[in-house]
């Protein structure tokens, strides 16, 4: 394959990284304010895109039922997760780490198996919004599919749009205060718990963005959480907790090795993310970009 | 026996320790005193290895130390309280004591023995000496405050230290507590021929137990000398009166 | 160490479970061989994380090497099955080492990341070498020798080797070290202080932990006849995890009992609905809300309550 070829390819990649990028941007938010690993973010993703695919059924299918979808099914991982956050979790931000990491694996289990309950264990599709259908020529002519297009665009923009909301706004600069020192903000008078609630809905809002766009291209099924956990985790691990663009780093590293690597060496090529997660954290263990903590 | 030259630690910018100067002679007691803030326990971090200064020596017995890791440091016989204390909580009394002195004989790395067996008439020993035998048997975290800050100076002693460094070992004590603590530490100099090295705020103590006193402001070592020389220091002077022409007390 | 009384109670307990396989049917068997072996699996698991304080959460890792090793080498070479018996847990404990050195210079979350990442990437790896390792199928129809093929000489040497390898671990817990190690759990900064070179101590644990793992891998061979790549995946290792929180991850024998819940609980309810890991998921909720130090502890903290107030009487 020439270079134009591999140029190709490695964008069609790069449409993944950009989900990747989204799923894990939620992941270290919630890892770096909350301080909890969320194992359930890969069962949330999950939900979203299941959501989606209910929500392009109901309204036809079709064009209508996708964007309807786009917004509808993150909304309602939020809802999910606000009551998850407010019914439950709340009351063991005290405990010990170690406890909330194995609630949210809990979680998961329950959502997992919840998701089998509502939507039964088949695969499902999404049809791929008719205005993004087919193809364009791009690198040298050769074809790139519009919806990878699509997302390509969309990651900068929510990039952009998250960094607003962490940096600009005032609930993101209690958000990072509340990560570095949360008894300090306490003590200012605002709610930490209210932050933390917040902090955790974007977050799991982010999951379910993730699967709603991830929707059209794979087939929606049981599963689809566990792969994507370990890769979010990873992620945001070596992006450095908290830090968005060290999750857009962190998720262009991840999935350009692998694309990278699976060309170069197709039946070893997913090992090669994995590699580069370790190089990375035996020189920088906090993370490439700084973290929040 | 402890020379500390010019030390220097800074965490992000700020000066914790900024040229502190300190010497100890053997069989001395020495007060390291300075308003809150100004890094004692930074400087005793420093010494006894669980911070790395910048720049600057510690020496101890004429051996550079400077920088050496806290396992080290308690090899060459240097113990240490802490400010807050720092105890094996979820273990007993007994436990406490007892690792302490199967580690000063390098016993950690049996994993055949059982240690109820070893050291046993050591620890008890050590624990009727500070006063701790009747509660051997209780859970650490369990106990008062002062008595956890006793255990803490048992742990200390356990290691058969010829120096001994206390973080404010009066903290937080009652005034009977604190008395007895005063006694088991002049008991210790007389007894066992321990150098000892600690800080505290109350003055009263310091005046009445220290050789010498060496004081500190905003990281850095204004003077060390003798009770008198400290009262009448200017500089003392100003950093806790903010300037006055009478000698302190 | 072990009272008189107590001593008595293991020996019973003992000859109990060595006439299972006389008075139970091959299921029961099968499933006691099971608990026996994950028991072994999750209080390894507590050696570095109760005991040591290490935030130890991809064990599992080290469980399906040392299962993975023995299976190849029978499978692969001419080597006698009992040595292969004894490679693999060596070889587990031999990645212990080596992902401990690379692993210890962290502390608390971060080195539980990294192990998680290099987990992954030994499971990748695993999962991607189908010629040797046969990726996604695993490996089947793995013999053993006679002896303990049937389903009741499985077991025997289940029991055996749990006991023996329990009874190693209750050695090394009550050891100097053993005291040292959880010395390092509750204050490692003090630990450095009286002299313990906290993170050789700690890695010792880990290689430990890993070669005790990788013996319950092995059991598996032996029990099931087969290894499969999800063995070394991190959901098993989060089980492990909650196995030893469930049982109480400050006790000896908790993980055990956190193991024979969950295969317990996991096998029966099955049997009602196809939802058990919902179930699942909801025990380990009211268990983490209501009983932070699991079954034992909470029994423990019970019993050392009466003593308290026993005592205050006198």
């Amino acid at each position: 394959m020439d270079a134009v070829g591999v140029l190709n390819q490695v964008f069609v990649g790069l449409s993944r990284t950009v989900i990747l990028f989204i799923v894990s941007s939620g992941m270290s938010l919630i890892l770096g304010v909350l301080r909890i690993p969320n194992v359930a973010h890969g069962s949330l993703y999950m939900i979203g895109a299941f959501i989606a695919y209910t929500l392009s059924k109901l309204f036809g299918g079709g064009d209508l039922g996708f964007w309807i979808a786009l917004v509808g099914a993150p909304l309602g991982v939020a809802v999910i997760s606000l009551a998850a956050e407010r019914g439950i979790f709340q009351y063991l931000y005290e405990r010990e780490h170690l406890m909330l990491i194995l609630l949210t694996f809990a979680f998961s289990l329950v959502f997992g198996d919840l998701v089998k309950i509502v939507w039964g264990g088949e695969y499902k599709s999404v049809p791929v919004p008719y205005v993004f259908q087919g193809f364009v020529p791009l690198f040298g002519g050769l074809p790139f599919p519009l919806y990878n297009l699509f997302l390509l665009c969309c990651g900068p923009v929510i990039a952009v749009l998250l960094w607003l909301l962490v940096n600009k706004t005032k609930i993101g600069k209690i958000a990072r205060a509340a990560a570095v020192d949360r008894e300090m903000v306490g003590a200012v008078g605002i709610n930490v718990s209210w932050v933390f609630a917040i902090v955790f809905v974007i977050g799991c809002f982010l999951a379910g963005l993730g699967g709603v766009l991830v929707a059209p291209t794979v087939s929606v099924t049981l599963g689809m959480d566990h792969t994507l956990i370990i890769e979010a985790f990873l992620i945001v691990i070596i992006g450095g907790l908290g830090n968005i663009w060290g999750a857009l780093l962190g998720a262009l590293i991840f999935g350009l090795t692998q694309s990278l690597g699976i060309m170069i060496w197709p039946q070893f090529g997913i090992i090669f993310p994995y590699l580069a997660v370790v190089v990375v954290l035996l020189f920088r263990p906090t993370g490439l970009l700084k973290s929040t903590w | 026996m402890l020379e500390v030259k010019s030390l220097m630690k800074s965490f992000d910018g700020f000066k914790a320790v900024d040229n502190a100067d300190l010497d100890v002679r053997k069989g001395e007691i020495v007060a390291v005193i300075g308003p809150n803030g100004a890094g004692k326990t930074t400087l005793f971090n420093l010494i006894t290895g669980i911070l790395k200064p910048d720049s600057g020596r510690v020496l101890f017995k004429g051996e550079d130390i400077t920088g050496l890791p806290p396992h080290k440091i308690c090899r060459k016989r240097i113990s240490r309280s802490f400010q807050v204390v720092n105890v094996f909580n979820r273990l007993t009394v007994f436990e406490n004591t007892q690792i302490s002195i199967l580690s000063r004989e390098r016993h950690t790395w049996n994993l055949v023995t059982p240690s109820s067996k070893l050291a046993v008439d050591e620890t008890n020993e050590l624990l009727r000496r500070v006063g701790l035998y009747e509660k051997r048997n209780r859970v650490s975290g369990a106990l008062s405050h002062g008595d956890r800050k006793v255990l803490e100076i048992a742990m200390a002693l356990a290691g058969n230290p010829e120096f001994l460094i206390l973080d404010e070992p009066t903290a937080g004590m009652s005034p009977e507590e604190t008395t007895r603590c005063i006694d088991l530490i002049q008991g210790l100099r007389e007894r066992y021929g321990l150098t000892i090295l600690f800080c505290e705020h109350d003055m009263e103590i310091v005046f009445r137990v220290a050789n010498r006193i060496m004081v500190m402001v905003r990281g850095a070592t204004i003077i060390q000398g003798t009770c008198q020389e400290v009262r009448c220091n200017a500089g003392v002077q100003d950093a806790y009166l903010g300037g006055s022409d009478v000698c302190l007390m | 160490m072990v009272s008189k009384k107590g001593k008595i109670w293991w020996i019973a307990v003992l000859l109990v479970l060595c006439l299972v396989p006389l008075i139970l049917p091959r299921f029961y068997v099968y499933l006691l061989s099971v608990i026996l072996l994950f028991g072994l699996f999750a209080m390894s698991n507590n050696l570095p994380l109760g005991f040591g304080g290490i935030y130890q959460l991809h064990h599992a890792v080290f469980y399906g090497v040392g299962a993975y090793g023995t299976a190849l080498v029978i499978t692969k070479s001419d080597l006698s099955p009992w040595l292969a018996f004894l490679i693999g847990p060596l070889i587990a404990a031999a990645l212990g080492l080596i992902m401990g050195l690379i692993c210890i210079r962290l502390s608390k979350l971060y080195f539980g990341m990294l192990q998680i990442s290099l987990g992954s990437l030994v499971w990748a790896f695993v999962y991607r070498w189908y010629s040797f390792t046969g990726g996604d199928d695993g490996i089947h129809g793995i013999t053993v020798p006679d002896i303990i093929s049937s389903y009741q000489g499985a077991y025997y040497f289940a029991l055996i080797i749990t006991g023996l390898s329990l009874y190693v671990l209750y050695r090394v817990l009550k050891s100097p070290y053993g005291i040292a190690l959880q010395g390092i759990r509750d204050n490692p900064v003090r630990s450095a202080m009286i002299g313990v070179n906290v993170r050789r101590h700690q890695l010792l644990a880990l290689i430990i932990a890993a070669f005790f793992a990788g013996t319950a891998g092995t059991l598996f061979v032996v029990v099931d006849n087969t290894v499969f790549p999800d063995m070394i995946f991190w959901t098993l290792s989060l089980e492990a995890v909650i196995m030893c929180l469930l049982g109480g991850w400050l006790t000896f024998l908790g993980p055990m009992l956190g193991a024979a819940m969950i295969v317990v609980i996991r096998t029966f309810v099955s049997t009602y609905t196809v939802y058990w890991a919902l179930v699942l998921g909801i025990i380990f909720m009211l268990v983490i809300f209501f009983l932070p130090n699991g079954v034992l502890g909470w029994v423990e903290d019970l019993y050392k309550r009466r003593k308290n107030v026993a005592d205050m009487k006198e």
